[in-house]
Protein backbone atom coordinates (compact mmCIF):
# COMPACT_ATOMS: atom_id res chain seq x y z
CA UNK A 1 0.00 0.00 0.00
CA UNK A 2 1.38 3.28 -1.17
CA UNK A 3 0.69 6.53 0.23
CA UNK A 4 0.18 9.31 -2.46
CA UNK A 5 -0.87 12.26 -0.36
CA UNK A 6 -1.05 13.07 3.52
CA UNK A 7 -3.47 15.23 5.14
CA UNK A 8 -1.51 18.26 4.60
CA UNK A 9 -1.21 17.45 0.65
CA UNK A 10 -5.20 16.94 0.39
CA UNK A 11 -6.09 19.95 2.22
CA UNK A 12 -4.00 21.64 -0.35
CA UNK A 13 -5.31 19.97 -3.23
CA UNK A 14 -8.78 20.24 -2.36
CA UNK A 15 -7.72 24.60 -1.74
CA UNK A 16 -6.78 24.38 -5.23
CA UNK A 17 -10.05 22.70 -6.78
CA UNK A 18 -11.46 25.67 -5.01
CA UNK A 19 -9.68 28.61 -6.87
CA UNK A 20 -10.18 27.05 -9.72
CA UNK A 21 -14.08 26.45 -9.65
CA UNK A 22 -13.84 29.85 -8.88
CA UNK A 23 -12.08 31.25 -11.55
CA UNK A 24 -13.70 29.05 -13.95
CA UNK A 25 -17.18 30.11 -13.32
CA UNK A 26 -15.97 33.59 -12.93
CA UNK A 27 -17.26 33.89 -9.13
CA UNK A 28 -19.47 32.05 -7.20
CA UNK A 29 -23.04 33.14 -8.87
CA UNK A 30 -25.87 30.13 -9.20
CA UNK A 31 -22.61 27.60 -8.26
CA UNK A 32 -24.31 24.32 -6.35
CA UNK A 33 -21.99 21.56 -5.55
CA UNK A 34 -23.15 18.19 -5.35
CA UNK A 35 -21.14 15.31 -4.04
CA UNK A 36 -21.53 11.81 -4.92
CA UNK A 37 -22.34 8.73 -3.04
CA UNK A 38 -20.64 9.24 0.32
CA UNK A 39 -16.87 10.45 0.50
CA UNK A 40 -17.86 12.84 -2.51
CA UNK A 41 -20.47 14.44 0.00
CA UNK A 42 -17.26 14.96 2.75
CA UNK A 43 -15.19 16.70 0.10
CA UNK A 44 -17.82 18.84 -1.94
CA UNK A 45 -18.94 20.02 2.20
CA UNK A 46 -15.34 21.04 2.63
CA UNK A 47 -15.07 23.03 -0.71
CA UNK A 48 -17.94 24.39 0.44
CA UNK A 49 -16.57 25.42 3.54
CA UNK A 50 -13.82 27.13 1.70
CA UNK A 51 -15.69 29.05 -0.36
CA UNK A 52 -17.72 30.07 2.74
CA UNK A 53 -14.33 31.66 4.00
CA UNK A 54 -13.03 33.00 0.92
CA UNK A 55 -15.87 34.51 -0.56
CA UNK A 56 -18.22 35.02 2.23
CA UNK A 57 -20.85 32.85 0.39
CA UNK A 58 -22.88 29.70 1.37
CA UNK A 59 -22.75 27.60 -1.80
CA UNK A 60 -25.63 25.13 -1.29
CA UNK A 61 -24.28 21.73 -1.21
CA UNK A 62 -26.50 18.88 -2.29
CA UNK A 63 -25.62 14.95 -2.40
CA UNK A 64 -26.65 12.46 -4.60
CA UNK A 65 -26.81 8.50 -4.59
CA UNK A 66 -26.39 6.72 -8.04
CA UNK A 67 -27.19 3.76 -7.21
CA UNK A 68 -30.27 3.39 -9.47
CA UNK A 69 -28.49 5.04 -12.19
CA UNK A 70 -25.39 2.64 -12.79
CA UNK A 71 -24.67 0.45 -15.38
CA UNK A 72 -23.13 -2.63 -13.96
CA UNK A 73 -25.37 -3.04 -11.14
CA UNK A 74 -29.15 -4.15 -11.11
CA UNK A 75 -31.49 -1.25 -9.88
CA UNK A 76 -33.21 -1.81 -6.41
CA UNK A 77 -36.64 -0.40 -7.20
CA UNK A 78 -36.95 0.65 -3.79
CA UNK A 79 -34.29 3.20 -3.87
CA UNK A 80 -36.18 6.07 -5.34
CA UNK A 81 -35.34 9.02 -3.61
CA UNK A 82 -31.99 10.46 -4.36
CA UNK A 83 -31.51 12.98 -1.79
CA UNK A 84 -30.68 15.66 -3.55
CA UNK A 85 -31.38 18.47 -1.26
CA UNK A 86 -31.41 21.30 -4.01
CA UNK A 87 -32.36 22.84 -7.00
CA UNK A 88 -30.31 22.40 -9.92
CA UNK A 89 -31.94 24.24 -12.62
CA UNK A 90 -30.75 27.01 -14.20
CA UNK A 91 -27.71 26.95 -11.65
CA UNK A 92 -24.23 25.88 -12.46
CA UNK A 93 -23.55 22.19 -10.90
CA UNK A 94 -19.87 20.96 -10.17
CA UNK A 95 -20.25 17.43 -9.28
CA UNK A 96 -17.65 16.06 -6.37
CA UNK A 97 -16.05 12.93 -6.27
CA UNK A 98 -13.62 11.43 -5.01
CA UNK A 99 -11.83 9.17 -7.76
CA UNK A 100 -12.21 9.12 -11.16
CA UNK A 101 -12.00 5.68 -13.09
CA UNK A 102 -14.20 4.72 -15.72
CA UNK A 103 -16.35 7.17 -15.95
CA UNK A 104 -19.78 5.44 -15.18
CA UNK A 105 -20.59 7.06 -12.10
CA UNK A 106 -20.42 10.59 -13.40
CA UNK A 107 -22.38 9.17 -16.00
CA UNK A 108 -24.99 7.85 -13.65
CA UNK A 109 -24.64 11.28 -11.65
CA UNK A 110 -25.59 13.15 -14.72
CA UNK A 111 -28.43 11.03 -15.67
CA UNK A 112 -29.94 11.64 -12.11
CA UNK A 113 -29.15 15.88 -12.18
CA UNK A 114 -30.76 15.95 -15.89
CA UNK A 115 -33.79 14.03 -14.13
CA UNK A 116 -34.32 16.80 -11.66
CA UNK A 117 -34.45 19.63 -14.11
CA UNK A 118 -32.28 21.91 -16.18
CA UNK A 119 -28.84 23.06 -15.04
CA UNK A 120 -27.19 25.54 -16.61
CA UNK A 121 -23.92 24.35 -16.73
CA UNK A 122 -22.22 20.94 -14.83
CA UNK A 123 -18.63 20.30 -14.32
CA UNK A 124 -16.78 17.50 -12.65
CA UNK A 125 -14.46 18.51 -9.69
CA UNK A 126 -12.37 14.73 -8.84
CA UNK A 127 -9.50 14.90 -5.89
CA UNK A 128 -8.07 11.33 -8.05
CA UNK A 129 -8.47 10.74 -11.33
CA UNK A 130 -6.63 7.60 -11.89
CA UNK A 131 -6.85 6.59 -15.76
CA UNK A 132 -8.79 3.92 -17.90
CA UNK A 133 -11.75 5.83 -18.76
CA UNK A 134 -14.31 3.77 -20.53
CA UNK A 135 -16.58 6.90 -21.71
CA UNK A 136 -15.89 9.79 -23.43
CA UNK A 137 -16.47 11.51 -19.90
CA UNK A 138 -13.32 14.17 -18.72
CA UNK A 139 -12.68 15.97 -15.30
CA UNK A 140 -12.50 19.41 -15.05
CA UNK A 141 -10.96 19.97 -11.73
CA UNK A 142 -8.53 17.61 -10.72
CA UNK A 143 -6.30 17.27 -7.45
CA UNK A 144 -3.92 14.88 -8.74
CA UNK A 145 -3.33 12.06 -11.82
CA UNK A 146 -2.01 8.47 -10.58
CA UNK A 147 -1.52 6.26 -13.25
CA UNK A 148 -2.47 2.97 -11.89
CA UNK A 149 -3.40 -0.47 -13.25
CA UNK A 150 -6.34 -2.28 -13.81
CA UNK A 151 -4.76 -4.54 -10.46
CA UNK A 152 -4.27 -1.30 -8.34
CA UNK A 153 -7.11 0.51 -6.58
CA UNK A 154 -7.23 3.65 -5.31
CA UNK A 155 -8.81 4.61 -1.99
CA UNK A 156 -9.20 8.29 -0.55
CA UNK A 157 -9.47 8.21 3.02
CA UNK A 158 -11.75 11.00 4.67
CA UNK A 159 -11.65 11.86 8.50
CA UNK A 160 -15.28 12.29 8.82
CA UNK A 161 -15.87 8.40 7.97
CA UNK A 162 -12.20 6.81 7.49
CA UNK A 163 -10.66 8.24 10.67
CA UNK A 164 -7.89 10.24 8.64
CA UNK A 165 -7.26 12.23 5.36
CA UNK A 166 -4.97 10.51 3.04
CA UNK A 167 -4.98 8.64 -0.73
CA UNK A 168 -3.65 5.60 -0.91
CA UNK A 169 -3.04 3.06 -3.66
CA UNK A 170 -3.52 -1.15 -3.07
CA UNK A 171 -2.19 -3.36 -5.02
CA UNK A 172 -4.69 -6.77 -5.54
CA UNK A 173 -4.13 -8.95 -2.76
CA UNK A 174 -3.31 -6.40 -0.07
CA UNK A 175 -5.64 -5.59 2.77
CA UNK A 176 -6.49 -2.32 2.73
CA UNK A 177 -5.06 -1.06 6.65
CA UNK A 178 -7.67 1.14 8.30
CA UNK B 1 38.81 50.28 14.36
CA UNK B 2 36.19 52.92 15.74
CA UNK B 3 33.07 53.12 12.90
CA UNK B 4 29.90 54.84 13.67
CA UNK B 5 25.94 54.94 12.68
CA UNK B 6 24.59 58.54 12.48
CA UNK B 7 21.07 58.31 12.40
CA UNK B 8 18.67 60.76 10.96
CA UNK B 9 17.19 61.27 14.03
CA UNK B 10 20.40 62.72 15.83
CA UNK B 11 21.55 59.73 17.66
CA UNK B 12 24.89 58.46 17.01
CA UNK B 13 26.08 54.42 17.92
CA UNK B 14 29.90 54.26 18.63
CA UNK B 15 31.08 50.57 17.87
CA UNK B 16 33.51 48.55 15.89
CA UNK B 17 34.18 48.17 12.18
CA UNK B 18 34.55 45.31 10.04
CA UNK B 19 33.92 44.29 6.60
CA UNK B 20 34.84 46.77 3.76
CA UNK B 21 36.21 50.10 4.88
CA UNK B 22 33.73 52.50 3.17
CA UNK B 23 31.47 54.53 4.03
CA UNK B 24 27.13 53.96 3.40
CA UNK B 25 24.00 55.58 3.80
CA UNK B 26 20.93 53.77 3.40
CA UNK B 27 17.40 52.92 5.45
CA UNK B 28 17.95 51.34 8.43
CA UNK B 29 16.46 47.88 8.81
CA UNK B 30 16.14 45.28 11.26
CA UNK B 31 15.58 41.25 10.63
CA UNK B 32 14.98 38.41 13.36
CA UNK B 33 16.11 35.61 11.74
CA UNK B 34 18.91 33.77 13.77
CA UNK B 35 20.59 32.31 10.84
CA UNK B 36 21.04 32.79 7.07
CA UNK B 37 22.97 35.64 7.25
CA UNK B 38 24.96 35.00 4.32
CA UNK B 39 21.24 34.67 2.10
CA UNK B 40 19.74 37.75 4.14
CA UNK B 41 23.00 40.22 3.09
CA UNK B 42 22.81 38.48 -0.71
CA UNK B 43 18.94 39.22 -1.05
CA UNK B 44 18.59 41.93 -3.35
CA UNK B 45 15.18 42.89 -1.70
CA UNK B 46 17.59 45.01 1.13
CA UNK B 47 19.50 46.90 -1.70
CA UNK B 48 20.47 50.11 -0.50
CA UNK B 49 19.31 49.31 2.97
CA UNK B 50 21.47 48.76 6.76
CA UNK B 51 20.85 45.73 7.91
CA UNK B 52 20.73 45.27 11.80
CA UNK B 53 20.36 41.52 12.96
CA UNK B 54 18.99 40.68 16.06
CA UNK B 55 20.60 38.19 16.51
CA UNK B 56 23.41 38.63 18.77
CA UNK B 57 26.12 36.86 17.18
CA UNK B 58 26.48 36.40 13.40
CA UNK B 59 29.46 35.26 11.62
CA UNK B 60 29.78 32.10 13.17
CA UNK B 61 29.36 29.84 10.72
CA UNK B 62 30.90 31.67 7.86
CA UNK B 63 30.18 31.94 3.99
CA UNK B 64 30.04 29.51 1.24
CA UNK B 65 29.34 29.53 -2.38
CA UNK B 66 25.88 28.03 -2.24
CA UNK B 67 24.31 30.00 0.20
CA UNK B 68 24.71 33.70 -2.55
CA UNK B 69 21.52 34.79 -3.22
CA UNK B 70 23.03 37.16 -5.54
CA UNK B 71 26.42 37.69 -6.70
CA UNK B 72 26.78 41.38 -6.53
CA UNK B 73 24.69 42.43 -3.52
CA UNK B 74 23.88 45.87 -3.03
CA UNK B 75 23.30 46.40 0.84
CA UNK B 76 24.58 49.02 2.00
CA UNK B 77 26.03 47.74 5.74
CA UNK B 78 25.50 44.88 8.36
CA UNK B 79 25.30 45.22 11.85
CA UNK B 80 25.32 43.11 14.50
CA UNK B 81 26.07 43.15 18.40
CA UNK B 82 29.09 40.76 17.66
CA UNK B 83 31.04 39.08 14.49
CA UNK B 84 32.35 35.85 15.08
CA UNK B 85 35.89 35.83 15.80
CA UNK B 86 36.60 32.19 15.28
CA UNK B 87 33.85 31.17 12.86
CA UNK B 88 33.71 27.28 11.78
CA UNK B 89 31.58 25.24 9.80
CA UNK B 90 32.40 22.33 7.63
CA UNK B 91 30.74 24.45 4.66
CA UNK B 92 33.01 27.65 4.72
CA UNK B 93 34.96 28.46 2.33
CA UNK B 94 35.29 32.44 3.83
CA UNK B 95 34.45 34.45 6.82
CA UNK B 96 31.92 36.49 7.16
CA UNK B 97 34.13 39.94 7.74
CA UNK B 98 36.50 38.53 4.61
CA UNK B 99 33.39 38.39 2.41
CA UNK B 100 32.17 41.53 3.20
CA UNK B 101 34.95 43.21 2.49
CA UNK B 102 35.32 41.76 -0.71
CA UNK B 103 31.89 42.73 -1.59
CA UNK B 104 32.86 46.12 -0.66
CA UNK B 105 30.12 46.17 2.47
CA UNK B 106 30.97 47.84 5.79
CA UNK B 107 30.18 46.43 8.91
CA UNK B 108 29.74 47.49 12.65
CA UNK B 109 29.52 45.74 15.63
CA UNK B 110 29.38 46.38 19.45
CA UNK B 111 26.55 48.42 19.32
CA UNK B 112 23.53 48.33 21.42
CA UNK B 113 20.72 46.40 18.91
CA UNK B 114 18.89 46.20 21.00
CA UNK B 115 18.04 49.52 21.74
CA UNK B 116 18.75 50.23 17.84
CA UNK B 117 15.87 48.36 16.88
CA UNK B 118 13.51 49.08 19.42
CA UNK B 119 13.84 52.85 17.99
CA UNK B 120 13.18 51.69 14.59
CA UNK B 121 9.98 49.82 15.89
CA UNK B 122 8.96 52.79 17.55
CA UNK B 123 10.05 55.16 15.05
CA UNK B 124 9.68 53.07 11.56
CA UNK B 125 12.60 52.88 8.99
CA UNK B 126 14.81 55.24 9.70
CA UNK B 127 17.71 56.67 7.15
CA UNK B 128 21.61 56.14 8.61
CA UNK B 129 25.19 56.39 7.60
CA UNK B 130 27.70 54.48 8.37
CA UNK B 131 31.06 56.57 9.12
CA UNK B 132 34.64 56.79 10.65
CA UNK B 133 34.23 59.89 12.17
CA UNK B 134 31.09 61.72 13.59
CA UNK B 135 32.82 65.47 13.04
CA UNK B 136 30.01 66.80 10.88
CA UNK B 137 27.50 64.22 12.11
CA UNK B 138 25.35 67.46 12.15
CA UNK B 139 25.18 67.72 8.51
CA UNK B 140 25.39 64.30 8.07
CA UNK B 141 22.14 64.44 9.78
CA UNK B 142 20.67 67.21 7.45
CA UNK B 143 22.00 65.41 4.64
CA UNK B 144 20.50 62.31 5.31
CA UNK B 145 16.70 63.74 5.66
CA UNK B 146 16.98 64.86 2.49
CA UNK B 147 17.86 61.15 1.21
CA UNK B 148 15.41 58.61 -0.19
CA UNK B 149 18.30 55.55 -0.76
CA UNK B 150 15.83 53.42 -2.29
CA UNK B 151 14.84 55.51 -4.57
CA UNK B 152 14.91 54.08 -8.14
CA UNK B 153 16.77 51.24 -6.86
CA UNK B 154 14.99 48.49 -8.82
CA UNK B 155 16.33 49.64 -12.24
CA UNK B 156 19.55 48.82 -10.23
CA UNK B 157 19.54 45.50 -9.33
CA UNK B 158 17.28 44.32 -12.07
CA UNK B 159 19.72 42.37 -14.91
CA UNK B 160 20.62 44.22 -18.06
CA UNK B 161 20.17 41.76 -19.95
CA UNK B 162 17.88 38.38 -20.66
CA UNK B 163 19.40 35.25 -19.38
CA UNK B 164 18.89 31.44 -19.43
CA UNK B 165 18.44 29.14 -16.77
CA UNK B 166 18.61 26.45 -18.94
CA UNK B 167 16.35 22.69 -17.23
CA UNK B 168 13.55 21.03 -20.03
CA UNK B 169 10.03 20.89 -19.92
CA UNK B 170 8.40 24.03 -19.07
CA UNK B 171 9.33 27.35 -20.10
CA UNK B 172 9.16 29.76 -17.31
CA UNK B 173 9.57 33.69 -18.18
CA UNK B 174 11.10 35.13 -14.71
CA UNK B 175 10.94 38.93 -14.43
CA UNK B 176 13.62 40.12 -12.50
CA UNK B 177 12.88 43.05 -10.26
CA UNK B 178 15.89 42.02 -8.12
CA UNK B 179 15.40 38.07 -7.92
CA UNK B 180 16.52 35.78 -5.42
CA UNK B 181 18.64 32.63 -6.52
CA UNK B 182 16.15 30.67 -4.00
CA UNK B 183 13.51 30.87 -6.83
CA UNK B 184 15.19 29.91 -9.89
CA UNK B 185 16.47 27.27 -7.73
CA UNK B 186 12.93 25.96 -7.02
CA UNK B 187 12.07 26.32 -10.39
CA UNK B 188 15.47 24.21 -11.59
CA UNK B 189 14.17 21.96 -8.66
CA UNK B 190 11.30 21.66 -10.56
CA UNK B 191 12.25 20.92 -14.29
CA UNK B 192 11.56 24.32 -15.73
CA UNK B 193 13.25 26.17 -18.65
CA UNK B 194 13.69 29.67 -17.13
CA UNK B 195 14.70 32.35 -19.00
CA UNK B 196 15.24 35.65 -16.68
CA UNK B 197 13.85 38.97 -18.48
CA UNK B 198 14.45 42.44 -16.98
CA UNK B 199 11.98 44.48 -14.89
CA UNK B 200 11.04 46.86 -18.04
CA UNK B 201 10.20 44.48 -20.52
CA UNK B 202 6.98 44.34 -21.93
CA UNK B 203 4.22 42.34 -22.45
CA UNK B 204 4.80 41.24 -25.83
CA UNK B 205 8.15 41.07 -25.43
CA UNK B 206 7.64 37.93 -22.86
CA UNK B 207 4.66 36.69 -25.18
CA UNK B 208 7.25 36.47 -28.04
CA UNK B 209 9.20 34.08 -25.80
CA UNK B 210 6.40 31.62 -26.08
CA UNK B 211 7.06 30.92 -22.44
CA UNK B 212 3.99 28.77 -19.87
CA UNK B 213 3.61 30.78 -17.32
CA UNK B 214 5.73 33.84 -15.64
CA UNK B 215 6.89 34.37 -12.05
CA UNK B 216 7.04 37.99 -10.43
CA UNK B 217 10.49 38.18 -8.28
CA UNK B 218 11.35 40.03 -5.36
CA UNK B 219 13.11 43.01 -4.99
CA UNK B 220 14.04 46.23 -3.06
CA UNK B 221 12.23 49.33 -2.78
CA UNK B 222 8.72 51.21 -3.33
CA UNK B 223 6.43 48.93 -5.53
CA UNK B 224 4.51 52.26 -6.79
CA UNK B 225 7.82 53.21 -9.17
CA UNK B 226 7.18 50.21 -11.24
CA UNK B 227 3.96 51.47 -13.44
CA UNK B 228 4.94 50.19 -16.09
CA UNK B 229 5.72 46.58 -14.70
CA UNK B 230 2.03 47.09 -13.53
CA UNK B 231 0.99 47.37 -16.83
CA UNK B 232 2.45 44.47 -18.21
CA UNK B 233 1.14 41.94 -15.51
CA UNK B 234 -2.04 43.33 -16.50
CA UNK B 235 -1.85 42.04 -19.79
CA UNK B 236 0.26 38.67 -19.20
CA UNK B 237 -2.35 37.81 -16.55
CA UNK B 238 -4.77 37.55 -19.42
CA UNK B 239 -2.82 35.21 -21.83
CA UNK B 240 -0.47 33.15 -19.20
CA UNK B 241 -0.25 31.51 -15.81
CA UNK B 242 1.04 34.48 -13.54
CA UNK B 243 2.93 33.12 -9.59
CA UNK B 244 4.08 36.99 -7.86
CA UNK B 245 6.37 37.04 -4.93
CA UNK B 246 7.31 39.91 -2.47
CA UNK B 247 7.86 42.89 -5.08
CA UNK B 248 6.10 40.27 -7.74
CA UNK B 249 2.58 40.51 -5.58
CA UNK B 250 2.70 43.97 -4.94
CA UNK B 251 3.16 44.93 -8.47
CA UNK B 252 0.32 41.67 -9.28
CA UNK B 253 -2.27 43.94 -6.29
CA UNK B 254 -1.48 47.14 -8.11
CA UNK B 255 -1.90 45.43 -11.94
CA UNK B 256 -5.34 44.58 -10.80
CA UNK B 257 -6.40 48.00 -9.03
CA UNK B 258 -5.23 47.70 -5.83
CA UNK B 259 -2.71 49.85 -3.89
CA UNK B 260 -0.21 49.33 -1.38
CA UNK B 261 1.77 51.37 1.47
CA UNK B 262 4.69 51.56 3.12
CA UNK B 263 4.28 49.97 6.73
CA UNK B 264 5.83 51.33 10.05
CA UNK B 265 9.04 49.21 10.31
CA UNK B 266 8.25 46.10 7.43
CA UNK B 267 8.16 42.34 8.35
CA UNK B 268 11.44 40.53 8.00
CA UNK B 269 12.13 37.37 9.56
CA UNK B 270 10.86 34.27 9.61
CA UNK B 271 8.96 33.39 12.08
CA UNK B 272 5.92 35.41 10.06
CA UNK B 273 2.51 32.71 11.11
CA UNK B 274 0.41 32.97 7.88
CA UNK B 275 -2.85 31.77 7.50
CA UNK B 276 -4.38 30.22 4.36
CA UNK B 277 -8.16 31.57 4.41
CA UNK B 278 -9.71 28.85 2.75
CA UNK B 279 -7.94 25.99 4.58
CA UNK B 280 -7.65 27.50 7.64
CA UNK B 281 -3.61 26.29 7.61
CA UNK B 282 -1.02 28.03 8.95
CA UNK B 283 2.22 28.09 7.73
CA UNK B 284 5.53 29.88 8.57
CA UNK B 285 6.67 32.03 6.44
CA UNK B 286 10.06 33.88 5.29
CA UNK B 287 8.93 38.01 4.63
CA UNK B 288 11.03 40.68 4.31
CA UNK B 289 9.22 43.57 2.96
CA UNK B 290 8.53 47.33 4.24
CA UNK B 291 5.61 47.65 1.54
CA UNK B 292 2.25 45.91 2.05
CA UNK B 293 -1.15 45.50 0.24
CA UNK B 294 -4.68 47.74 1.27
CA UNK B 295 -6.87 45.02 1.92
CA UNK B 296 -9.87 47.80 1.75
CA UNK B 297 -8.30 49.21 -2.11
CA UNK B 298 -8.50 44.94 -3.44
CA UNK B 299 -11.28 44.78 -5.92
CA UNK B 300 -13.62 42.03 -4.66
CA UNK B 301 -14.86 41.27 -8.27
CA UNK B 302 -11.25 40.60 -9.47
CA UNK B 303 -9.52 39.42 -6.69
CA UNK B 304 -9.56 37.33 -3.87
CA UNK B 305 -7.50 37.89 -0.61
CA UNK B 306 -6.24 34.09 0.22
CA UNK B 307 -3.37 34.52 3.00
CA UNK B 308 -3.30 36.98 6.21
CA UNK B 309 -0.45 37.51 8.36
CA UNK B 310 -1.50 36.53 11.57
CA UNK B 311 -0.09 38.85 14.12
CA UNK B 312 -1.17 41.97 12.09
CA UNK B 313 -3.50 41.02 9.96
CA UNK B 314 -1.49 42.10 6.58
CA UNK B 315 -2.90 40.84 4.03
CA UNK B 316 -0.06 38.41 2.76
CA UNK B 317 -1.50 36.50 -0.65
CA UNK B 318 -4.05 37.33 -3.73
CA UNK B 319 -5.43 35.12 -6.39
CA UNK B 320 -7.38 36.30 -9.21
CA UNK B 321 -10.94 35.10 -9.27
CA UNK B 322 -11.00 34.94 -13.19
CA UNK B 323 -7.10 34.27 -14.10
CA UNK B 324 -5.02 31.75 -13.06
CA UNK B 325 -2.67 34.05 -11.35
CA UNK B 326 -1.96 34.29 -7.80
CA UNK B 327 0.90 35.57 -5.74
CA UNK B 328 2.29 35.55 -2.06
CA UNK B 329 3.85 38.23 -0.52
CA UNK B 330 6.08 36.18 1.83
CA UNK B 331 8.77 34.14 0.76
CA UNK B 332 7.96 30.67 -0.11
CA UNK B 333 11.72 29.99 -1.52
CA UNK B 334 12.77 30.78 2.07
CA UNK B 335 16.75 31.01 1.87
CA UNK B 336 16.66 32.09 4.84
CA UNK B 337 13.88 30.54 6.48
CA UNK B 338 11.34 27.38 7.07
CA UNK B 339 10.13 25.58 4.05
CA UNK B 340 6.43 25.44 4.93
CA UNK B 341 4.97 27.29 2.45
CA UNK B 342 7.43 24.95 -0.22
CA UNK B 343 4.27 23.79 -2.28
CA UNK B 344 2.97 27.18 -3.69
CA UNK B 345 5.97 26.65 -5.97
CA UNK B 346 4.24 22.85 -6.94
CA UNK B 347 1.03 24.54 -7.40
CA UNK B 348 2.57 26.80 -9.47
CA UNK B 349 3.83 23.91 -11.86
CA UNK B 350 0.56 22.38 -12.00
CA UNK B 351 -1.70 25.53 -13.00
CA UNK B 352 1.29 25.92 -15.63
CA UNK B 353 1.15 22.43 -16.76
CA UNK B 354 -2.80 22.20 -17.02
CA UNK B 355 -2.33 25.14 -19.27
CA UNK B 356 -0.58 23.46 -21.23
CA UNK B 357 -2.19 20.90 -21.51
CA UNK B 358 -5.07 22.37 -22.67
CA UNK B 359 -3.29 24.43 -25.15
CA UNK B 360 -1.45 21.18 -26.67
CA UNK B 361 -5.06 19.34 -26.75
CA UNK B 362 -7.22 22.51 -27.86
Amino acid sequence: MKEFYDAMAMKRALTRITYEIVESNKGTQDLVLVGIKTRGVYLARRIADQLQKLENVQVPVGELDVTNYRDDRRPDTAKENLRLGVDINDKRVVLVDDVFFTGRTIRAAMDAIMDQGRPKRVQVAVLVDRGHRELPIRPDFVGKNIPTSMQERVKVNVSETDGQDSVVLIKQGELAQA
Amino acid sequence: MKRYLIMEDGSIYEGEGFGADVQTTGEVVFTTGMTGYQEAITDQSYANQILVFTNPLIGNYGVTLDDFESLQPQIKGVICRQVARIPSNWRMQDTLPGFLEKMNIPGLQGIDTRELVRKLRHFGTLRGRIADSITDADSVVKELKRQNPTKGIISQVSTKTLYPNPGTKRNIVVVDFGAKHSILRELAKRDCNTIVVPYSTTAQEILNLHPDGVLLSNGPGNPEEMTAAAEMVAEIEKHLPVFGICMGHQIFALANGASTYKMKFGHRGFNHPVRDIASGQIVFTSQNHGYAVDPASVDKEKLMITHVEINDGTVEGLRHRQYPAFSVQFHPDAAPGPHDADGLFDDFISMVDQRKEARTNA
